[in-house]
C-alpha cells in the first residue's frame, strides 16, 4: 500500500467545444498524503478547478480525462460511474465556493445533510438526523437544532458553508476538497472557516486540498504548495521552502501581488501584466513567456519540464529567481 | 458552472450555462431537422394553395354540380371526391387552405404591427402609462374571446374579414406581451443609453433602434403562433364566425363534416390532416428559429 | 431567555405574536394587492361584454317572440323584462347586485343565473379538471424519463409525439375519438352526459373522449416546459452539482431536487394557459353535447339573453383572474425564500 492517499500523474483533461478541443489541465502531477493539506493556487483558468473535478469524477460529458488518479489504489480515471459514486462524499468531499448557489433552496438543511449521510449509510430517518445534529455542532454553527429545519437562505453566508462542510463531512471522508470556498465569504468569515477546516483535518486525519487563488491563504494553512498555470503545474513545494526560495517568476508575480501593510499608502499594486493565455491555441513554449521578466527565446520555443531541481521543490522555469539577498 | 467550469467560461473559451442548456433543451429533432426542413414544407403549403389552383387544372371550389354529389374518392376527375353539393374536395381543400393561411397571416401581420408597438412603447414609456396599458391588456386577455367571436358572428355577420378581427382579439395582446418583455431587455442594453443621451427622439428610438432589436423575437413568436390562430379559426367555424359556406375554410370544412362523420368521413379527416400538417410546420419552423437564435 | 413573569398567558400571546405576523406577513399583503388590482379588470370584462351584447341587433325580447311579432308586442315584453331601460342604467343595475352575488334571472326561461350557474359549473369544472389532472399527473413522469437521458431514446419519442400532440386542433382530436371510439368500435358514446351522482361509472364512460379532446393538449404542452425546466435545472444549477458531489444516484437527483424546483415554473404557466383553455371548452361541449357553461354561453347569445351571458362572463372572468393570483400566491408560499422572509442572524 502506498504511503500517499491521493497520487495524481500526468492528468491531462480536455474539452470538447465546437469542434475545437482546449486542454483544460495538461500534465499535472502531484500527491497528497493522509492527514496533509496541499493548496492549488493559481488564477482563473489555470485548470485548478477542473483538476479537482476530475477527481471527483464530476467533469460534463464534453470532457476527456487522461493519464492517472489514484486514490487509495484505486484508479479514478475511466471508472465507471457507479463506483465513482461510491467514493463520492466517502472517500473524496467537495466543498464549493458558492454556498448560496451550492445548496437547494427548496429543501431544509436538515434534509440536504441527511441525504449525504443516508447515501452512504443504511440508517433510519432518526439516526440520520441525530447524525446531522452531530455534524452541525462539530462545523460549530450555532443553533444547530432549529437551523436543522431551516431553509438555506434564512442563514447567513458563513453558516451557510458551515453547511457545506457538515454535508461533505457526513459520511467521513478521508480526503477533503475545499474549491475556493472561502472567496465568497468576508475576511473574517474566511479566517474562522480556514480555523474550523484545519481543527476538523486535525481531530478526523483527513487530508485537505485548498483550491485558490490566495497565495497569503495558502501560506497561513497549507502544509505544501502547488502553483498552477494555463493547466499544468509549475511549481511545487513545501509552504515554508516555496516562500522562503522562489523559483518560478509566476510564483514570484503573485507573491509581490499580495498587498502588504509595510508598502507606502497609495503605491500601486504590482498586478501581474497581460492575461492568462487562450487555452484553445497551444503554444510550443512555456506559457507564461509573454507576461515573464525573465523570458528568453528559450522559453518561447521549448517548454521546460516540471522537475525535482532541488530536493523536495520542483519547478517548470528556464530562469528560474535567484534567493532574494536581504538588503 | 455544473456545465462547464467557470474559469473556461471567464475565459471566454466555453459558451456560458445558459446558451449549452437552451441548445440542448432544443433537442434532436431541432438539430436534425433545423428550419430548413420545416420552411421547405411551409413553402411547400404556401404554394400548393395559393399559386397551384392558378397554374394547375383546379376545378373551382364553389359552384358545384348538384348531379355530382358526394362522389367517392379516385372518381374520375375528382380524384378526393366531391362534396354534399358537388364540389371537388381538392379544389376546397386547396382554396380552403388559402383562406385558412390568408386570415392567419393577416392576424399575426395585425399582432405584431399593433400589439408590438403597444407593447413596445407601454414599456419604453414606463411608468403610469405602462401600468395602465397593462391593465387595459389584462382586461382583453381575460375576456372570454369566444363570446366576442360569437357576437361578431351574431351581430355584423360571419365573414373572413370580421374573423380577422375577431382573432386579432387574441393576437394583439399577446404580441403586446412579448413585444413588451423585449423592449424591456433591449432598453437596459448600454447603446439605447447612449443613444438616448444622444437626444434621439422618441419615434427614432422606437423605429431605429428598439425595432430591429426586438422584431426576430416577435416574427419567431408569431411564426409559433399561426399554428394555435389556424386552429382557433377553425374552432370559431363551430361557433358560427370563421369564412361563412359555401367559400371553403379548413375550419368550416371541418365543422360541416361533423354532421357526416359517420357516413363520409373524409370530409373532416382530409382537411384535418391538411391543418395537422401546417400547424406541425410551423410550429417545427417556429421552434427551429427559437433554438437557431437562442432565446434571449 | 424569557423572563418568568409574561404580559399575556402563553397560549394567548402565541396567538398574538401569528396574527401580527401573519397580518404582516408579507403574503397577505401580497394577496391582497394582487386582489385590489383585479378589481378594475374585472370591471372592465364585465363593461366590455355589456357594450358588446348591447351593439347586437336585436333583443331577448325580439328572439322570445319571434318574427312574427309587433313592435308593441316587443315593447310591451322589453319592459317587463326591464331592458327597455337606458343601456348604463341597466349596467349599474347589473354590477351592484353582482357584487353582492345577485345574478338577476334568465331573460328566455326566468330561471336564476345563479342557480343555471350552479347546476352547469360543476359540470364544465369536472370535465376541465379532470383533463387537467390526468395531463399533469402523465406529464410528470414523461418529463422525468425524457430528462433523464436528454436525447435519448425515451426523450426523442416523447417530444416528437408531444410535438404532433400540441399541433392537433381539440376540436380535431374530438372528431376522429368520436369516430375510432363511439362510431367505429362503439365502445364509448359520442354524445350526452350523466352527472356522477347518477352512475360514477356511465360519468366517466362519457367524460373520457371530451376530456382527453382538452388534455392531450395540455398533457403536451406540460411534459415540453417541465422537460425544458428540468434540463436547465440540471445542467446549470450549482446545487445540482454538489448533490452528485454527495454521491447521490442521478435519477434522485432528478426527482428529489430538480423536480422541486422545475414545478415552480410550470404553475406560473398552468395558470396563464387557462384563459385559452376555457375557449375550447365550450366547442368541446357543444361536440360532445355536454350541459356545460359553454353549451349555456352558446344558447345564451343566441337568445340575447344578457343576464346569463353576464353572469357567464363574469364568473369566467373571475376565475381567470383568480386563478392567476392562486399562481402568484402559490408560486411565493412554496418558495421558501419568500415564505420564511429574509435570513435571521
Amino acid at each position: 500500500m502506498s504511503e500517499s492517499l491521493l497520487d495524481v500523474s500526468d492528468l491531462r483533461v480536455d474539452f470538447r467545444h465546437d469542434r475545437q478541443v482546449v486542454r483544460a489541465v495538461d500534465g499535472l502531477t502531484y500527491s497528497v498524503r493522509r492527514g496533509q493539506t496541499v493548496a492549488v493556487i493559481g488564477e482563473s483558468g489555470s485548470g485548478k478547478t477542473v483538476s479537482s473535478r476530475a477527481v471527483m469524477g464530476l467533469l460534463p460529458p464534453t470532457a476527456t480525462v487522461t493519464g492517472s488518479i489514484r486514490f487509495e489504489d484505486t484508479e479514478m480515471v475511466g471508472l465507471a460511474e457507479k463506483a465513482m459514486r461510491r467514493h463520492r462524499g466517502r472517500g473524496v468531499a467537495m466543498v464549493f465556493q458558492d454556498p448560496t448557489r451550492s445548496l437547494n433552496p427548496t429543501m431544509r438543511v436538515g434534509a440536504q445533510i441527511r441525504e449525504a449521510i443516508q447515501t452512504h449509510e443504511n440508517t433510519s430517518r432518526g439516526g440520520a438526523q441525530d447524525r446531522a445534529l452531530e455534524l452541525l455542532e462539530l462545523v460549530r454553527l450555532p443553533a444547530a437544532r432549529e437551523r436543522l429545519e431551516q431553509y438555506p437562505h434564512q442563514l447567513s453566508g458563513g453558516m451557510r458553508q458551515r453547511v457545506m462542510i457538515a454535508i461533505a463531512l457526513a459520511a467521513s471522508p478521508k480526503l477533503l476538497i475545499a474549491d475556493e470556498a472561502t472567496t465568497a465569504l468576508d475576511v473574517t468569515t474566511q479566517a474562522q472557516i480556514m480555523e474550523l477546516l484545519r481543527d476538523l483535518q486535525q481531530r478526523l486525519g483527513m487530508a485537505l486540498i485548498m483550491i485558490s487563488h490566495d497565495l497569503g491563504l495558502a501560506a497561513s494553512f497549507a502544509d505544501e504548495v502547488v502553483v498552477m498555470y494555463a493547466g499544468r503545474a509549475v511549481e511545487r513545494a513545501p509552504t515554508r521552502k516555496l516562500f522562503a526560495h522562489v523559483r518560478m517568476p509566476y510564483t514570484r508575480a503573485l507573491l509581490d501581488a499580495i498587498p502588504r501593510l509595510e508598502n507606502a499608502s497609495h503605491s500601486q499594486l504590482a498586478a501581474i501584466p497581460g492575461q492568462p493565455p487562450n487555452l484553445a491555441l497551444r503554444e510550443p513554449g512555456c506559457p507564461f513567456t509573454p507576461r515573464c521578466p525573465n523570458a528568453t527565446d528559450q522559453c518561447r520555443e521549448h517548454a521546460p519540464a516540471f522537475a525535482e531541481h532541488e530536493p523536495d521543490h520542483e519547478w517548470a522555469c528556464w530562469h528560474p529567481c535567484a534567493d532574494e539577498v536581504p538588503a | 458552472m455544473a456545465d462547464l467550469p467557470s474559469d473556461l467560461v471567464a475565459a471566454g473559451v466555453a459558451p456560458a450555462a445558459d446558451e449549452a442548456a437552451v441548445a440542448r433543451a432544443g433537442g434532436w429533432w431541432q438539430g436534425r431537422l433545423g428550419v430548413a426542413v420545416p420552411a421547405a414544407m411551409v413553402l411547400f403549403i404556401f404554394g400548393l394553395c395559393f399559386i397551384w389552383p392558378i397554374i394547375g387544372p383546379v376545378p373551382p371550389p364553389t359552384g358545384g354540380n348538384i348531379l355530382n354529389s358526394s362522389l367517392p374518392a379516385f372518381s374520375p376527375g375528382h380524384f378526393l371526391g366531391t362534396d354534399a353539393v358537388g364540389n371537388d374536395e381538392w379544389s376546397r381543400l386547396l382554396y380552403g387552405g388559402r383562406a385558412s393561411l390568408e386570415i392567419a397571416l393577416a392576424v399575426q401581420a395585425i399582432g405584431i404591427v399593433v400589439g408590438g408597438l403597444i407593447g413596445a412603447i407601454a414599456a419604453y414609456l414606463g411608468g403610469w402609462r405602462d401600468a395602465t396599458m397593462m391593465r387595459v391588456l389584462d382586461v382583453f386577455i381575460a375576456f372570454p374571446g369566444l363570446v366576442l367571436a360569437v357576437a361578431i358572428a351574431q351581430g355584423l355577420g360571419p365573414s373572413e374579414l370580421h374573423t380577422i378581427w375577431a382573432l386579432s382579439f387574441f393576437s394583439v395582446p399577446a404580441s403586446a406581451r412579448i413585444s413588451r418583455a423585449a423592449t424591456l431587455r433591449v432598453r437596459e442594453e448600454t447603446f439605447m443609453t447612449a443613444a438616448r443621451l444622444s437626444g434621439t427622439s422618441t419615434p427614432r428610438m422606437l423605429f431605429g433602434h428598439i425595432a430591429p432589436n426586438i422584431l426576430p423575437q416577435l416574427l419567431t413568436y408569431a411564426l409559433l403562433g399561426m399554428g394555435i390562430i389556424m386552429i382557433l379559426e377553425g374552432a370559431l367555424s363551430f361557433v358560427g364566425l370563421g369564412v361563412p359556406p359555401p367559400a371553403p375554410s379548413w375550419g368550416n370544412m371541418i365543422a360541416q363534416g361533423q354532421s357526416t362523420l359517420s357516413a363520409t368521413p373524409r370530409y373532416v379527416f382530409l382537411p384535418s390532416a391538411a391543418l395537422f400538417i401546417t400547424v406541425v410546420s410551423f410550429n417545427l419552423l417556429g421552434e427551429g428559429l427559437r433554438a437557431r437564435w437562442g432565446s434571449q | 431567555m424569557s423572563s418568568s413573569t409574561a404580559p399575556l398567558s402563553p397560549p394567548l400571546a402565541a396567538r398574538a405574536g401569528l396574527w401580527s405576523r401573519l397580518a404582516g406577513s408579507p403574503t397577505l399583503q401580497f394577496i391582497i394587492r394582487r386582489l385590489l388590482a383585479a378589481i378594475p379588470v374585472l370591471f372592465g370584462v364585465t363593461f366590455l361584454s355589456f357594450v358588446v351584447m348591447n351593439s347586437l341587433p336585436g333583443d331577448a325580447a325580439q328572439e322570445l317572440l319571434g318574427a312574427s311579432a309587433t313592435p308593441s308586442e316587443i315593447h310591451q315584453l322589453e319592459v317587463k323584462l326591464g331592458i327597455d331601460k337606458p343601456f348604463l342604467t341597466r349596467y349599474w343595475d347589473w354590477l351592484h347586485n353582482a357584487v353582492v352575488g345577485h345574478l338577476g334571472h334568465s331573460l328566455s326561461s326566468g330561471q336564476s343565473v345563479g342557480s343555471i350557474l350552479g347546476s352547469d359549473l360543476p359540470v364544465t369544472f369536472e370535465l376541465v379538471g379532470f383533463a387537467f389532472l390526468i395531463s399533469l399527473a402523465l406529464a410528470v413522469p414523461i418529463a422525468l424519463l425524457s430528462a433523464r437521458k436528454p436525447n435519448g431514446v425515451a426523450d426523442r419519442l416523447s417530444m416528437m409525439f408531444s410535438m404532433a400532440g400540441l399541433s392537433i386542433a381539440p376540436y380535431v382530436l374530438a372528431l376522429v375519438l368520436i369516430y375510432v371510439f363511439a362510431v367505429k368500435l362503439n365502445v364509448l358514446p359520442a354524445l350526452g352526459w350523466v352527472p356522477p351522482g347518477q352512475s360514477l361509472s356511465q360519468n366517466i364512460r362519457y367524460l373520457i373522449l371530451p376530456a382527453v379532446s382538452i388534455g392531450l393538449g395540455l398533457l403536451c404542452f406540460y411534459t415540453r416546459l417541465l422537460r425544458a425546466d428540468l434540463l436547465e435545472q440540471m445542467q446549470g444549477e450549482d446545487y445540482v452539482v454538489t448533490a452528485r458531489a454527495k454521491g447521490v444516484r442521478p435519477w434522485r437527483v432528478l426527482s428529489r431536487h430538480a423536480l422541486r424546483n422545475s414545478l415552480f415554473g410550470l404553475i406560473t404557466v398552468v395558470a396563464l394557459n387557462l384563459g385559452t383553455l376555457l375557449g375550447f371548452t365550450v366547442v368541446i361541449e357543444d361536440i360532445f353535447g355536454i350541459p356545460g357553461i359553454g353549451h349555456e354561453l352558446l344558447q345564451a347569445i343566441d337568445n340575447r339573453d344578457i343576464p346569463v351571458i353576464e353572469g357567464i362572463v363574469f364568473v369566467f372572468a373571475v376565475i381567470v383572474v383568480l386563478l392567476n393570483l392562486v399562481a402568484d400566491v402559490l408560486y411565493s408560499v412554496l418558495d421558501p425564500r419568500i415564505r420564511y422572509g429574509r435570513p435571521t442572524e
